[in-house]
């Protein structure tokens, strides 16, 4: 069918190549390697539905929309333990407003600078899902800031603060396991 | 816009700074502000190291392998003719290991072309394509069962299995124009899908494992039924399921 073959090929060029970054991102939420390929698979089958609908430009963040999504909704059924934290981190965020201004007492840099990949990867699995994907989504994945508002469906502002309060979490913890 | 209201927009503008999300003149105004704020600076060079430190540990990542082959078979994808699969190989691995074992009586198939088996593969993913995998959604056979009369001519042996593998439903499939019965169970994220097809006048064989499109399939004949079991569970579950569905009496 002529029809399908034009789908296959727009699924092939638009979604295939972020594999790599969807099982990543997948992984980071879920934190489980198993689930994340089940995810991947199951969002690949929601984007080949849609394949029609996808600006040439846009693909890789409206992708990683549905793997985010996807993995919620997983995470929803299958832990609903894990999601307990983010239905109160708006409550958070608000309580907390003013509460992350510059930290005049920050780990030195050149202490973070030897961080280990392993103490890396713990600090930023520790941090709240929210803050944990975005500083994913910017740091590992390379979006840019409206890319990353798209796909957490927050407003860049948000994507901001979170961004700079998750790097400050790190920092502080790969600071304070190098001593 | 220009104006620092807060420590903290303050550093979120370092970090929109070093992120290059900044046009030239609000950039300007953030190297001014960090040239005068020592704070400023340190927490550019935080965020600095840290973006070297990720890049260093945490670069990007090709998927895991056979991920590719599972989403190109989910989709109704073929896979490249000359590229070697992985997946195939590892399956094939595991298919001789069950065999070598003596574990089981399975036979392995050739995997040459066979109009039945595309069909019936085809259906099962069309069904994982579509809103539902069944039209008759029960876990209940008392339910399946009746549903098939008048449908199609044969009535289908519906068997409960419960435990690992419980019953989802049922739908009518067409393989090679036929209208066949086709049982849906689950296994853990799994969906297996059984077809019951016709096959007046040919002896009983054992279940025989084979694969197409990254699909594990075990096929055996039973009563002048041949059944066609398919899922994306691994080959041994899939042959644990035959065996399971065999072993039970329809009327349990």
């Amino acid at each position: 069918m002529g029809g399908d073959e034009d789908h296959h090929q727009r699924f092939t060029r638009l979604v295939l190549p972020h594999l790599g970054d969807a099982y990543a991102l997948a992984r980071w939420i879920t934190a489980n390697r198993a689930d994340a390929e089940d995810i991947v698979q199951d969002a690949s089958l929601r984007a080949f539905r849609a394949i029609a609908n996808v600006a040439e430009g846009t693909s890789r963040a409206w992708f990683l929309t549905i793997v985010r999504n996807t993995a919620y909704t997983w995470l929803r059924n299958n832990r609903p333990s894990a999601l307990m934290v983010v239905d109160d981190l708006e409550k958070l965020e608000s309580e907390q407003v003013a509460t992350t201004n510059l930290d005049r007492g920050t780990p030195e840099t050149a202490l973070i600078a030897k961080t280990e990949a392993a103490s890396l990867e713990a600090a930023i699995a520790e941090l709240l899902p929210a803050y944990r994907e975005t500083l994913v989504l910017r740091d590992v994945q390379g979006l840019g800031y409206r890319e990353i508002s798209q796909v957490t469906g927050v407003p860049i502002g948000t994507v901001m603060s979170r961004l700079a309060r998750g790097r400050a979490q790190v920092i502080k913890t790969i600071g304070g396991k190098s001593t | 816009m220009m104006r620092v209201t807060s420590d903290e927009d303050a550093a979120l503008r370092v970090h929109a700074y070093v992120d290059g999300e900044l046009d030239p003149a609000n950039a300007l105004g953030v190297e001014a502000s960090m040239a005068a704020d020592p704070a400023l600076a340190a927490e550019r060079e935080r965020i600095e190291v840290f973006r070297r430190l990720v890049r260093e540990h945490l670069p990007p990542e090709e998927p895991p392998l056979g991920l590719r082959a599972r989403v190109e078979a989910a989709v109704g994808m073929r896979r490249p003719r000359m590229q070697p699969s992985w997946r195939a190989l590892a399956a094939s691995i595991a298919v001789t290991a069950v065999v070598a074992s003596g574990a089981t009586s399975m036979l392995v198939t050739p995997s040459g072309s066979n109009a039945a088996r595309e069909g019936i593969v085809d259906a099962h993913i069309r069904s994982l394509m579509a809103s539902q995998p069944t039209d008759v959604a029960s876990s209940d056979r008392h339910n399946v069962k009746p549903w098939f009369n008048g449908r199609i001519p044969q009535s289908p042996r519906v068997v409960d299995l419960g435990g690992d593998f419980p019953l989802v439903g049922g739908r009518i499939d067409v393989v090679g124009a036929i209208p066949v019965s086709t049982l849906v169970y689950r296994h853990g994220k799994h969906l297996i899908s059984l077809t019951a097809m016709p096959a007046a006048g040919h002896a009983n064989s054992a279940p025989a494992l084979s694969e197409d499109a990254g699909y594990n399939i075990v096929r055996w004949t039973e009563g002048e039924v041949t059944y066609w079991a398919v899922s994306d569970a691994s080959a041994q579950e899939l042959d644990k399921f035959a065996e399971s569905f065999r072993a039970t009496p329809p009327d349990r």
